[in-house]
């Protein structure tokens, strides 16, 4: 009975002791390699950062009108987020090479994917960049228009124009990623059917009357615009 | 140059005419009730005062379907004898034909450019084609400072009622004035004497593709010459009445236009206006007499509610434009403009308005890529300007609205100092003082 149980936990310590044997010192190599790459990330941060401060880039980008891609979130200089991108570019390659450290099949297999994906994130992220720059740009757009041509809540226009670009560029993004793109590309066709379909049978059914008494208003305000414009 | 410009229809027109002392110019587009009064004027007033010279008349239109090319060339001027003529004058040569490029009336002038330096003329000169008003005197009052006073660059002065002319009473005038030191009380007139020199740096430049095609033309006109040193006079030319606009026209794309061109220009001629100071007058010809004016209706409570709306909803885009304190006072004035009282209490500053134009003059340059937005949240903000200067001047006459304008024109020309701080970034926006704060706080 006793020589069972002291089989049972010399077998239990000799597992313990090959796996403390084969883990730990990956486990070291991965918090050196994690450690070693943070306080790279961290100086290559600190060094873009004044990099980008010392040639100016905040000011060229600013007066080039580039800031405006972030909207509200241009008052965050560039010299800042280009700091923040080299960190984690850098942290995250650390975390890859800490990973591989263990050399098992499975973390092989995930750093393997990771580095497949990294083009296609990366051109995902422009495409999401773009697009809501874009989805800011005309959404400002329509928002002085409405506002300028006396249409009413000219804010809730710029925001469907806005909601719809963006949207759009997520099925672009989700596209590329092969995330889901059937189920973003359905969703976009059923809420593109959808406001379609609203608007149709809204004019149709429910505000023929409303378009034409505008219509009518629009032709007696000709009159009244000049009162407006005609002295320009 | 210039024959690259021209249709093989003008390009035959210059071949067979060769040489003309004086070219006058009538940009048109579907003018055909008024055009034909314009070419009698003009043909009446070269025959009258300039007898001895080789003239031609030169209609470039934008493709008018209602015949206003047939009524150029058909109509005549019958009353010769009303001239008190001594000898039988020799008719000006006429042309009409379709210009190419963008549609707008700076294609329409750049084509006449063209035929004037083809032709070689001596003077040039450029005229509404609805104009109602316009006498053979006109032609003689824009040709004759040029070719026989080396003048190079002739601004017509009207009598203009009080409310006629609103960009140019708000903004065109007061800026243009304070930045190049020019008293030219109507740069954007649109009848204009030029001398070959000046016709010459017109065709050299080459952004004629920009807002200068269309409504911009006739303030960069103005500022080219003045910023370009020529010589540069007005004169007197009465009243100014011309037909209505279309008001289904895009009204805002005008305004922008002519703003865009004038901000433009700042830019490009930053060395010229930074270091001028003041204004002076400029020389005057032309006998001065009082004329009966067209009473303009204005409806006041429409404007208010643009100007009181426009500070709601684009507030975040003034916000870019603007610094703090002058985007708070624009803010407060909106709830007033909206009020039910606000057509007797609005009152909108001439202090503030010269630095809601001067921010965004700066803004323009500063963010290229937000300009158009810039631009046409402008609107508003001029019509709260023009409500509250209409609310202001409601008593007055004439001669005391003048007075008004001086002052309106001195405080501009007062606040010089705090654009070329804005303009050099010496004042940042709100967004760029955050930025500013955020890096050194780092």
């Amino acid at each position: 009975m006793i020589e069972a149980i002291r089989s049972i936990l010399e077998r239990a310590g000799n597992t313990l002791y090959a796996l403390l044997v084969n883990t730990v010192p990956a486990l070291l190599a991965a918090v050196v390699i994690l450690f070693v790459f943070w306080s790279l990330a961290y100086a290559l941060q600190w060094l873009a950062g004044r990099l980008v401060r010392a040639t100016a880039l905040d000011k060229f980008i600013s007066e080039a009108g580039l800031t405006s891609m972030l909207g509200p979130a241009a008052t965050v200089p560039a010299s800042r987020l280009v700091a923040l991108v080299v960190f984690w570019a850098v942290f995250g390659i650390g975390c890859l090479a800490a990973l591989d450290a263990f050399g098992m099949v499975t973390t092989s297999r995930i750093v393997d994917s990771v580095l497949l994906a990294v083009p296609k994130v990366v051109i995902a992220l422009i495409i999401l960049l773009i697009g809501f720059w874009l989805a800011r740009f005309l959404g400002t757009s329509t928002l002085i228009w409405a506002s300028n041509e006396g249409f009413p809540t000219p804010r809730r226009w710029a925001a469907l124009v806005k909601v719809a670009v963006a949207f759009a560029t997520v099925v672009v993004a989700s596209d590329v990623l092969d995330f889901a793109p059937q189920v973003f590309l359905a969703a976009f066709i059923i809420a593109g059917t959808g406001l379609a379909l609203t608007v149709s049978l809204a004019l149709g059914l429910g505000s023929r009357q409303s378009v034409q008494a505008q219509l009518l208003a629009d032709k007696r305000g000709e009159t009244e615009e000049r009162g407006v414009w005609h002295h320009l | 140059m210039a024959g690259t410009l021209l249709t093989s229809q003008a390009e035959e027109f210059v071949h067979h005419v060769q040489q003309a002392d004086i070219v006058i110019g009538i940009p048109s587009y579907n003018n055909v009730r008024t055009i034909g009064h314009v070419v009698q004027a003009a043909q009446a007033g070269l025959a009258k005062y300039f007898p001895q010279y080789n003239s031609v008349i030169v209609n470039s239109d934008g493709g008018s379907t209602d015949g206003t090319q047939e009524a150029v060339l058909k109509t005549q001027f019958e009353e010769r004898h009303m001239l008190l003529l001594p000898t039988p004058q020799k008719p000006a040569n006429r042309l009409s034909f379709p210009y190419h490029g963008i549609p707008g009336k700076g294609s329409a002038f750049r084509a006449i450019f063209g035929i004037s330096q083809e032709l070689g003329a001596k003077a040039c000169a450029v005229m509404d084609s609805d104009l109602r008003s316009i006498t053979p005197e006109w032609i003689d009052l824009l040709v004759r400072p040029v070719l026989l006073h080396g003048y190079d660059f002739v601004a017509p002065l009207y009598q203009r009622h009080k409310y006629d002319g609103t960009i140019t009473n708000s903004i065109i005038y007061p800026l243009t004035r304070t930045l190049y030191g020019k008293r030219i009380r109507q740069p954007i007139g649109g009848d204009f004497g030029l001398s070959p020199g000046v016709v010459r740096a017109y065709l050299d430049r080459n952004d004629w593709e920009s807002d200068v095609a269309r409504f911009g033309i006739d303030i960069w006109m103005t500022t080219v010459a003045m910023a370009g040193g020529f010589r540069v006079c007005q004169s007197y030319l009465g009243a100014k009445l011309h037909d209505a606009k279309d008001p289904s026209s895009d009204l805002t794309a005008m305004l922008t236009q002519v703003l865009g061109s004038v901000f433009s220009l700042m830019e490009e001629f930053e060395d010229a206006w930074m270091p001028v100071e003041g204004s002076e007058p400029v020389d005057l010809f032309g006998f001065r007499y009082q004329v009966g004016l067209e009473p303009i209706p204005v409806n006041l409570e429409k404007m208010l509610r643009a100007f009181g709306q426009g500070a709601q909803d684009l507030a975040e885009v003034w916000k870019q434009a603007m610094s703090g304190d002058t985007w708070r006072e624009i803010q407060s004035l909106g709830a007033v403009a909206l009020a039910p009282d606000a057509s007797t209490r609005f009152h909108l500053p001439d202090e503030l308005w010269v630095r809601v134009v001067y921010e965004f003059a700066t803004a323009l340059k500063r963010h290229p890529v937000e300009r158009s937005h810039f631009l046409r949240s402008f609107t508003p903000l001029y019509l709260g300007r023009v409500a509250s200067f209409i609310i202001e001047t409601r008593e007055m006459n004439g001669d005391e609205f003048e007075d008004r304008m001086e002052a309106l024109c001195m405080t501009f020309e007062q606040s010089k100092k705090y654009l070329r701080q804005v303009w050099r970034g010496m004042q940042p926006t709100p967004a760029e003082a955050e930025m500013l704060q955020d890096n050194r706080r780092r």
